[in-house]
């Protein structure tokens, strides 16, 4: 028995083929995007937590917003 | 098929090593796991290198977030700067450093060698590790498997998140047990048990959050009145190209965001 950290599901990237690895990470990637409005103001690295005033297109998805008519 | 992170960084890099892909990136290149979908790189601390980047993300219709100048009087002091761009529907965050936290100088020079005799563009498993201590609990999982990929004892002993891994590897290198004991605290506790040892895991686990958290206060306090201008910084920059953006953020911040966290005031 050993001390496990993270999942076997994680922990399986290790078996995948280079073109495996790309396209699981860009599909995650992509489904992250779903997060996009929640995570707007918000940092994963470096110094700062909050964006006291984050741009209209990090959240959206992504999406420029679009101009009422 | 590219992954977008790692074209990003072959493009950082043209014609020149300038850029280390690191943090939650660099675990997916290293195959443990996929936690995160913003981009970190270290940055080597010259002019060059600076601006090819702010070329290179010019080029993409980046935009500044909040954060530092991707300037060197501010890198140097330790301090992020985040920018982000969209591509199709995918949003890309982009983020620098020139002195990642808790690599000394010796072994930021160690780690640009490296990338340099090697060609690796991405942040190796130990110093990656280090890069990890932080105030998030997910981290230290991200820690324990990077010990295992690890193939110095050494350095196995001084990053183990495993109490019975550690066991292992005491028994089976006591000599470098001994050379690393000061470095770690709880090694010297070996011989007290699995219990003993993982309370001192949990223990040696929040006092590194807590400092880092400690760090991090420090920029926080010292960029309040950055932050308070930001927002208006931030309508100033609005539809800019990025090169006139960056000028435009600079000296605005110019007096009001300190080079360095601890000098407090204008800079």
């Amino acid at each position: 028995m050993r001390d496990e950290f993270l999942s076997e599901e994680d922990l399986d990237l290790r078996n995948l083929t280079e073109a495996e690895l790309i396209a699981v990470w860009n599909l995650w990637l992509e489904q992250a995007q779903a997060t996009n409005d929640l995570d707007a103001a918000l940092y994963s690295h470096g110094v700062f937590d909050i964006d006291p005033a984050p741009h209209p297109s990090s959240r959206l998805g992504g999406q420029e917003p679009r101009k009422s008519n | 098929m590219n992954n977008p992170y790692l074209d990003l960084t072959d493009e950082l890099n043209r014609g020149r090593l300038r850029a280390l892909l690191s943090s939650g990136q660099a675990v997916v290149v290293h195959r443990l796991a996929i936690m995160s979908k913003d981009g970190d790189w270290i940055l080597r601390e010259d002019a060059e290198a600076v601006g090819h980047v702010l070329e290179a993300l010019a080029g993409k219709g980046a935009q500044y977030r909040f954060g530092a100048p991707l300037d060197l009087r501010w890198l140097a002091g330790g301090w992020s700067a985040h920018l982000e761009f969209r591509r199709e529907e995918l949003r890309f965050r982009t983020d620098f450093v020139t002195r990642p936290p808790r690599i000394d100088a010796a072994r930021l020079a160690r780690m640009w060698a490296d990338a340099e005799a090697t060609g690796n563009q991405v942040v190796g498993v130990e110093p990656l590790a280090a890069l990890k201590l932080t105030n998030r609990d997910k981290d230290y999982a991200v820690i324990g498997e990077l010990a295992r990929l690890m193939t110095d004892p050494r350095a196995q002993l001084l990053y183990s998140r495993s109490s019975r891994d550690l066991i292992e590897l005491a028994e089976k290198y006591p000599e470098v047990l001994a050379e690393v004991v000061e470095q770690r605290p709880l090694l010297g506790q070996m011989a007290d048990g699995r219990e003993a040892l993982d309370e001192a895991l949990d223990r040696e686990r929040r006092t590194f959050m807590r400092v880092n958290e400690e760090r991090l206060g420090q920029y926080l306090t010292a960029a309040a009145a950055w932050r308070e201008m930001w927002p208006e910084v931030q309508r100033e920059i609005e539809g800019l190209p990025l090169p006139e953006a960056h000028a435009v953020v600079t000296s605005r911040a110019e007096g009001v965001l300190p080079f360095e966290p601890t000098s407090g005031g204008a800079s």
